[in-house]
């Protein structure tokens, strides 16, 4: 059960993009807080980046993790990571500067002792098994909160459960239209959820290269972020999420082209066959 | 087993092992300590019924019949799915459909939740035969018993050589059922605890009336009750690694060591979202 099947081959070892990934969401999260500071909401767009940061690290953790063949399939880890992200992040945004902190060191409490039951409670015995599902966690509270940032413009309680509505011309608060009163962090969920197991699980496999899979991730986070500007163009200024969503698009499209050219590379033989052939005559 | 020089399962295969057990039940009581001490009576009923919830979606879980990628390709019985996604499938359609009903007080809501969950994999189960005896031209086998406990029907005859079974006989799709209906009845209470305890005190602490926070206390318990119920069911896969027919299964005799599990999770994870509103 716990023989490792797959082995890691070239590429950057798992500490460093542990603590790139790490440091880049923590950062991007606090200059998503420089809304709060300059007063605009022009900065919502660093969640965004913050939360592929994470994702990034996080499907190398699931690639670490599910190299020991967990026998549960791929999504379940994406599931675990963000069941228990959710309620860090939820619980953490009480905490309104230090939200990110509070939810990094909850999430892996939280984590550490699923692992703990995986491992020793239900006799996995999985030797990354602990520290893979600290850090899922961890990942899981901080792309949802850097999508959060991104889609209201700010991590803290208030701001993710206060909005405003437009009644008559005046602006009166309302609980419905906001983060959480409306329910968005569901969808933001899900989108998290899938972009950080499609990954792996899209790329597993003898032919598995680093490269290639965490730049389907990053692009799997990009196709996220644009549809999280989206919806953030009902919480936060037309042009911030004009803003987000051009990013996201530029994002997108650059990793997309990448990694065409990247399983152009892998692959043993590919033939460009066009989309639609083209008839001749009838 | 460990090719790495790891520790051996403590208690065989399926046995539970005694130190983890108890490190569990200490990590389960402080948790309860912490409650009793910064908690009301209410949130105090509210992590015993998260707890209870918890139990249900683990238990539950092991009855559903989970055959993965092989049931794909008709080599072995069960629906051809990992066990997260079949018991978010038939879980959260049971928590949703509680959450209708829960202005209608927690029996009928619990119920509700119990039948949307069973529906949903009995409609899937249905499917799944069909497509296998009339898509795929295979009859339902169990590879793991000879007879069908229930109905008494030879199952060695129409199993095809080289295979674990295929399809689902009638013992696996009853289970597929009875994992349906506790998995929605466990997230519906898990649903209906939280939210009682976020009405009663997200008006004090927003400052703002029952019906403005409404919206705020149905979304965050709806979101605790995904996550806990996530958490809960990758948990109960993890003990089932993998594939499983049912309840005739073997390794449904793993239960209890996920019951422990599960309720440590579910009282970890409850008492965060309790906490959210109490300190």
């Amino acid at each position: 059960m716990s023989v490792k099947i797959e082995v890691i081959e070239g590429g950057m070892p798992h500490q460093k993009i542990l603590i790139a990934g790490l440091v880049l969401a923590v950062i991007g999260l606090y200059l998503s807080y420089l809304n709060v500071i300059v007063g605009t909401q022009m900065f919502a767009f660093f969640g965004g980046l913050a939360a592929i940061a994470a994702l990034i690290w996080g499907s190398h953790t699931i690639k670490i993790l599910a190299s020991y063949g967990i026998g549960t399939g791929v999504p379940s880890a994406g599931m675990i990571a963000f069941g228990s992200g959710v309620i860090a992040f939820l619980f953490a945004t009480k905490y309104g500067l230090y939200a990110p902190i509070v939810a990094i060191i909850l999430a892996a409490v939280i984590g550490a002792i699923l692992g703990y039951l995986a491992n020793e409670v239900l006799a996995m015995h999985i030797p990354v098994m602990i520290k893979s599902l600290t850090e899922m966690a961890v990942v899981g509270a901080l792309t949802l909160m850097g999508f959060s940032a991104m889609i209201s413009g700010s991590f803290t309680f208030s701001a993710l459960t206060t909005g405003s509505m437009k009644v008559l011309g005046m602006s009166l608060p309302s609980y419905q239209a906001s983060y959480i009163g409306g329910a968005l962090i569901a969808t933001v969920f899900m989108l998290g959820a899938i972009a950080i197991q499609h990954g792996f699980n899209a790329c597993l496999g003898p032919g598995w290269k680093q490269d290639r899979m965490l730049m389907l991730v990053a692009e799997c986070g990009f196709l996220s972020m644009m549809v999280a500007a989206v919806m953030s163009a009902a919480l936060i200024s037309p042009a911030a999420a004009i803003l987000s969503f051009l990013i996201g698009l530029v994002g997108w499209y650059y990793t997309y082209m990448k990694y065409i050219e990247l399983s152009k590379r892998d692959a043993a033989a590919w033939l460009d066959l066009k989309p639609i052939p083209e008839v001749e005559g009838h | 087993m460990s090719a790495l020089g790891g520790a051996k399962p403590a208690g065989g295969a399926t046995g539970i092992a005694p130190v983890p057990a108890v490190i569990s039940l200490v990590i389960f009581v402080i948790i309860f300590a912490l409650m009793y001490m910064v908690g009301t009576p209410l949130a105090m009923t509210a992590l015993i019924g998260i707890v209870i919830g918890g139990l249900l979606i683990g238990f539950g879980v092991h009855f559903v019949p989970v055959g993965g990628a092989p049931a794909a390709m008709g080599q072995a019985p069960g629906i051809a799915t990992g066990v997260a996604m079949l018991a978010a499938g038939g879980g959260l359609a049971g928590l949703f459909g509680g959450a209708w009903a829960a202005s209608q007080g927690t029996l009928v809501a619990v119920v509700t939740g119990a039948i949307g969950g069973g529906l949903m994999l009995a409609i899937t189960c249905f499917f799944v035969n069909f497509v296998y005896i009339y898509g795929m031209g295979i009859p339902a086998a169990s590879g793991k018993v000879k007879k069908d406990p229930i109905t008494g029907d030879s199952q060695v005859e129409y199993k095809s050589q080289g295979t674990e079974g295929h399809g689902l006989p009638f013992v696996s799709f009853t289970g597929g059922v009875i994992g349906g209906l506790l998995g929605g009845a466990g997230g519906t209470l898990i649903y209906l605890m939280l939210l009682d305890v976020y009405q009663a005190s997200l008006p004090g602490i927003m400052k703002a009336t029952a019906v403005q926070i409404q919206p705020i206390a149905v979304s965050l318990a709806g979101m605790f009750a995904i996550g806990i119920f996530l958490v809960i069911a990758v948990l109960a896969a993890y003990n089932i690694t993998g594939t499983i027919e049912g309840p005739h299964d073997p390794k449904f005799k793993r239960f209890p060591r996920a019951l422990i599990a599960c309720a440590v999770a579910s009282a970890l994870c409850g008492v965060m979202a309790i906490l959210l509103v109490m300190v």
